[in-house]
């Protein structure tokens, strides 16, 4: 089904479509996992190579902030999946600032797509049910009717505020970054030298921001769900 | 007044006035964040973390103005 130029599907596999945006993050995904294998190859306790002094750096720092949301033991716990979000997240928003990257077809950042975004909010919706059912068994769904005295009232409106992160977690993420990019390609065809530098230097800001608070929310959200009083 | 110029009218004027609104409440946010940290410098980190945390929520207010804006931008006949 050729549409004409709109549409910027590569190829199909069984009958999927290829998007750009999918190569950019197999790319993304083969990136992160070879560098993190690297670093990971040869663990040692005192470290000697680089990369995994700078690793452990990262991931020491990602359990200190963590544990300012939540418990070190559930830190240790979310730990894998927190660090995911926010290495994934991170390189895919810096993918479409790679000079030269709107030049290939096959290159967009995947976060500028809300299909992705909304696939990653899925992901930490499910973590956090999972994780309060888990941690406190059915008595987690407790948390939806709590002052019982009001629960025909509460029922609903924790049901839509359950529903309604993922939601905003994915737009914001999405938004932020088409949003730049848009900015971006807008800038670029009325001034194209030197005034784009000044929102890609932005643009290096929110990537890093929105990952980060792609991140903390969903550790937030898994507190939430899994700690049984406060923290 | 053809159906496009006024889209685009409404659309800028729907996105500056989120854009108002939110500026207006982070300004306030960014405001009472560094007010803390001079009064405690020590809980610096904790601070700016509540902060960006409470940033992202207004943030997304203008942010479902802009998503919306493109969604039925996709819908008016050309």
């Amino acid at each position: 089904m050729e549409q004409g130029g709109t549409s910027d599907v590569l190829f199909r596999v069984f009958g999927l479509e290829v998007t750009g945006a999918v190569t950019t993050m197999w790319a993304v995904m083969a990136l992160v996992i070879a560098v993190l294998w690297l670093a990971a190859r040869r663990i040692e306790r005192i470290p000697r190579s680089r990369a995994q002094s700078l690793v452990e750096i990262a991931i020491a720092g990602g359990e200190n902030l963590f544990s300012s949301v939540m418990s070190p033991r559930r830190t240790r716990q979310f730990l894998p999946l927190l660090g995911s979000f926010f290495a994934f997240i991170l390189v895919c928003n810096y993918s479409g600032l790679i000079p030269g990257a709107g030049e290939f077809r096959g290159f967009k950042p995947p976060t500028s797509h809300w299909g992705v975004t909304a696939g990653l909010a899925a992901i930490a919706f499910l973590a956090t049910q999972y994780a309060g059912i888990r941690s406190k068994g059915l008595r987690y769904f407790r948390h939806f009717v709590e002052p019982l005295f009001l629960a025909p009232l509460m029922l609903p409106l924790s049901m839509i505020e359950e529903l309604v992160r993922p939601f905003s977690l994915s737009l914001r993420l999405f938004a932020n970054i088409f949003g730049g990019e848009t900015v971006l390609l807008a800038l670029l065809l009325v001034i194209p030298y030197f005034l784009p530098i000044t929102v890609l230097v932005l643009e290096l800001i929110f990537g890093f921001v929105q990952a980060f608070i792609f991140t903390l929310l969903t550790a937030v959200y898994l507190a939430g769900a899994s700690e049984t009083q406060g923290h | 007044m053809s159906g496009i110029a006024l889209f685009a009218s409404a659309a800028v004027i729907a996105i500056a006035a989120a854009a108002i609104g939110s500026a207006h409440a982070q300004g306030k946010t960014a405001q009472a964040a560094i007010d803390a940290t001079w009064r405690q410098p020590e809980r610096a980190g904790n601070i700016f973390v509540m902060m960006l945390l409470a940033l992202a929520f207004m943030e997304a207010l203008t942010l479902f103005v802009f998503a919306l804006v493109f969604v039925l931008a996709g819908r008016i006949p050309a």
